[in-house]
């Protein structure tokens, strides 16, 4: 009896650990400590939560066709950054001009810089 | 078993009994329904949405039923009103990259309309060669000796009979790849045996190979699948860019009849085929979670694939298919830092720290497996002096000149050929302690001893330290001092979804699912062993081309 309950613990806690530590994962975690995101400097230039989320108290997650409406789309963004050395961001072989702007520009945590992982000579500072 | 979903005269493999015995499918949710409750009760705690639905309804679970796998996440059933557009044709193809593009012209040249459902804006694919065999020059017993050997370098692990599929299919299959993409403008060449010296007299036997090469660098079998798609559309197969599949549609006995794709603006088309889905959508190595849980060893590795989340995985889960159990094949490359052809060259090897670790005669495609730690993380450093070009005559491979370095040296100014230029990590320096630097080693006194000490060894004639091969050992003592700092990351994962020898979906019983074929990477059975084999240069893409290929003959013919 008393080892059944010790395996029944066990499993739970496998149940509970695998699924859990991959779901807190996924979830951005704004500490206190946190440095300006991206969020805020919309914030600053006055764009409000409503602005992206249809529902800020249940916020969604927002889909990209949200910031083209200001940014335009990916290939006038590809414009903007033309004369990025040593390339265009915005211009791939992977994503042609039409990468997923939230892969590097994230809203409520730091953004960073996809690109970095396989090419780090390329040092692009991402807004 | 009902009729037509039964593999009538086909005795079951050992490989086929295992992946049903152990594999992860729908049927360990029954079995772990008691844990599953009260995983979800505890989720639930935390935030009430989960708490009114069972986690055995959400996510699926390991093999045992212990485990609940959030990447394992059930779809969300898409309602009919919220479906933008219907579209119907034959066959639907998931995924436009080598298996993907290839399964669709094939499917339409023998007469079926054709959708490809793809998740990027255009075909992508990578690497550049794929591999067969020209039957037409080879001996039979040759072929079946180099089957033996493929199958002993999976461990044993794999089916014999995908392994002889792509043998007895892949010189046909690999030639039309090759045809049909020149007619969309690839600049694709036959390398026939170049790539397989080692094994064109294998066991006393003959061999002869077809090799397409899309390449040199930075053209590659991407831009390839480009062009394939180019004869594709032009054949009349309709491409549907930035639509990532979302799940399969099935009746209610089970057959799959369709794809749910999901637009950039987030509005659902449904794609209903009327002979099969082929699911062509690669592997999972972009899913943390997913390559944490299959290949813990991989948890510190670079990646160089991006957006492969084995969407395809969980899709063909949730209609019933089976993954193959723990225990996935990984491939970890760095064929760019340097030469390729000096990848596999014994000169002194150090970590990271810059001390030796490991016998160098094992190959680099091997190596992950001494640098799986959060340190090393599949970095290391070839270490040679100025004399290589004399003293490491005859060793594998192929020695390039110091002129012909500096193409591979990113300090070193000027157009560079065939590489990826910000994959090139070649050096070279007067002194230890600079070469040191320029390797990005992080303990210059470590580097510099075990440079020293690896001198004295090749003095002293005996490697008493790792017992390399006496003719291998070469001193590093005359500047200026080379090094090639690679870094090995994951090329592919290369196991899958159980499939039969006709590359159909199989269920947790067995049994055929209906209307659902799986080619590529996200098809199992063809690999077993800890890393994949470069027994057969090519061999991956050469069997995504031979699988497509088949499977859109099959599934337009029906
Ligand atoms: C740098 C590098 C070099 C390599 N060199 C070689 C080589 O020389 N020879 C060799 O044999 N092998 C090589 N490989 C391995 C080889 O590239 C792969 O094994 C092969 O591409 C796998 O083909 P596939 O069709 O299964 O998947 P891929 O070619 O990866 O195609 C999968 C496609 O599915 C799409 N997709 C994914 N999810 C979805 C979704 N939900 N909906 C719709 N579409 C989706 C993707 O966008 C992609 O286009 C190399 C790999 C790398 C990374």
């Amino acid at each position: 009896m008393r080892k059944s309950f010790f395996f029944f613990l066990m499993l739970l806690f496998a149940a509970v650990s695998v699924g859990a530590g991959a779901m807190a994962a996924q979830k951005s975690k704004p500490a206190a400590s946190t440095p300006v995101v991206a969020m805020d400097k919309h914030a600053a230039k006055g764009v409000k939560c409503e602005n992206c989320h249809a529902n800020p108290k249940k916020p969604q997650p927002v889909a990209m066709d949200k910031c083209l409406t200001c940014h335009g789309d990916g290939a006038a963004v590809a414009k903007r950054t033309a004369s990025v050395k040593p390339t265009n961001p915005h211009d791939s072989r992977h994503f042609g001009t039409e990468a997923d702007c939230n892969s590097c520009h994230h809203q409520h945590k730091p953004s960073e810089s996809l690109c970095a992982d396989c090419h780090p000579s390329f040092k692009f500072k991402v807004p | 078993m009902s009729k037509g979903n039964s593999r009538e005269g086909q005795e079951m493999d050992s490989y086929t009994r295992t992946v049903l015995d152990k594999g992860l499918s729908r049927r360990s949710l029954l079995s772990g329904v008691a844990a599953g409750a009260v995983g979800a009760s505890v989720l639930g705690a935390g935030g009430d949405a989960l708490a009114a639905k069972p986690a055995a309804d959400v996510f699926g679970k390991s093999s045992d039923g212990a485990a609940t796998l959030s990447f394992l996440k059930k779809p969300v059933p898409v309602a009919d009103k919220d479906v933008k557009e219907t579209l119907t044709f034959d066959v639907v193809v998931v995924g436009a990259g080598a298996a993907g593009v290839t399964a669709a012209l094939s499917a339409r040249e023998n007469g079926a309309t054709v959708a490809v459902v793809q998740k990027a804006p255009f075909a992508l694919s990578q690497g550049n060669s794929g591999t067969g065999i020209n039957l037409g020059k080879s001996d039979k017993a040759g072929v079946e000796a180099l089957c033996a050997r493929i199958v002993a370098d999976s461990n044993h692990r794999c089916n014999p009979a995908l392994i002889r599929q792509w043998a007895y299919n892949s010189g046909e299959a690999v030639h039309w790849v090759i045809d049909r993409a020149k007619q969309g403008g690839s600049p694709v060449i036959d390398q026939g045996n170049l790539q397989q010296g080692a094994i064109v007299k294998f066991g006393g036997y003959n061999l002869d190979f077809v090799t397409s090469f899309f390449g040199p660098k930075p053209y590659t079998t991407g831009d390839g699948m480009r062009h394939l798609a180019i004869t594709a559309e032009k054949a009349g197969v309709k491409f549907f860019y930035n639509m990532p599949a979302d799940q399969l549609v099935q009746n209610a006995s089970g057959e799959v009849t369709g794809v749910i794709g999901k637009g950039k603006d987030g509005k659902f088309i449904k794609f209903i085929a009327r002979k099969g889905v082929i699911m062509a959508t690669g592997d999972y190595q972009n899913n943390k979670a997913m390559s944490d849980y299959f290949i813990p060893d991989l948890k510190y590795m670079g990646r160089k694939q991006i957006g492969k989340t084995g969407d395809g995985f969980n899709m063909i889960y949730w209609a019933g298919g089976v993954i193959e159990p723990i225990g996935h094949t990984k491939m970890l490359h760095d064929f760019d830092a340097g030469p390729a052809l000096m990848c596999d060259m014994p000169f002194l090897a150090v970590n990271r720290e810059g001390k030796r670790f490991v016998n160098e005669i094992v190959e680099m495609s091997l190596l992950n497996n001494y640098l799986r730690d959060a340190k090393n993380a599949g970095h290391y450093s070839q270490i040679f002096d100025s004399d290589y070009m004399t003293k490491a005559t005859g060793w594998p491979g192929r020695l390039f000149s110091p002129e012909e370095l500096k193409n591979y040296m990113p300090d070193v100014p000027g157009p560079k050929k065939g590489v990826f230029e910000s994959q090139i990590n070649t050096h070279v320096a007067d002194t230890l302690e600079e070469l040191a630097k320029k390797l990005e080693i992080l303990d210059t006194a470590t580097f510099v001893a075990s440079v020293k000490r690896y001198n004295e060894i090749v003095a002293s004639g005996q490697d008493t330290d790792f017992g390399k091969p006496a003719k291998y050992l070469i001193p590093v003592e005359k500047p200026p001092f080379y090094g090639i700092h690679r870094r090995v990351r994951v090329s592919a994962i290369c196991s899958g979804m159980l499939v039969d020898e006709s590359h159909r979906a199989l269920d947790a019983e067995g049994k055929v699912i209906k209307g659902l074929w799986v080619v590529g990477n996200l098809g199992g059975g063809f690999y077993g062993g800890v890393d994949y084999p470069l027994t057969v240069f090519g061999m991956s893409l050469g069997r995504c081309y031979t699988f497509g290929y088949l499977a859109g003959r099959q599934v337009a013919k029906l």
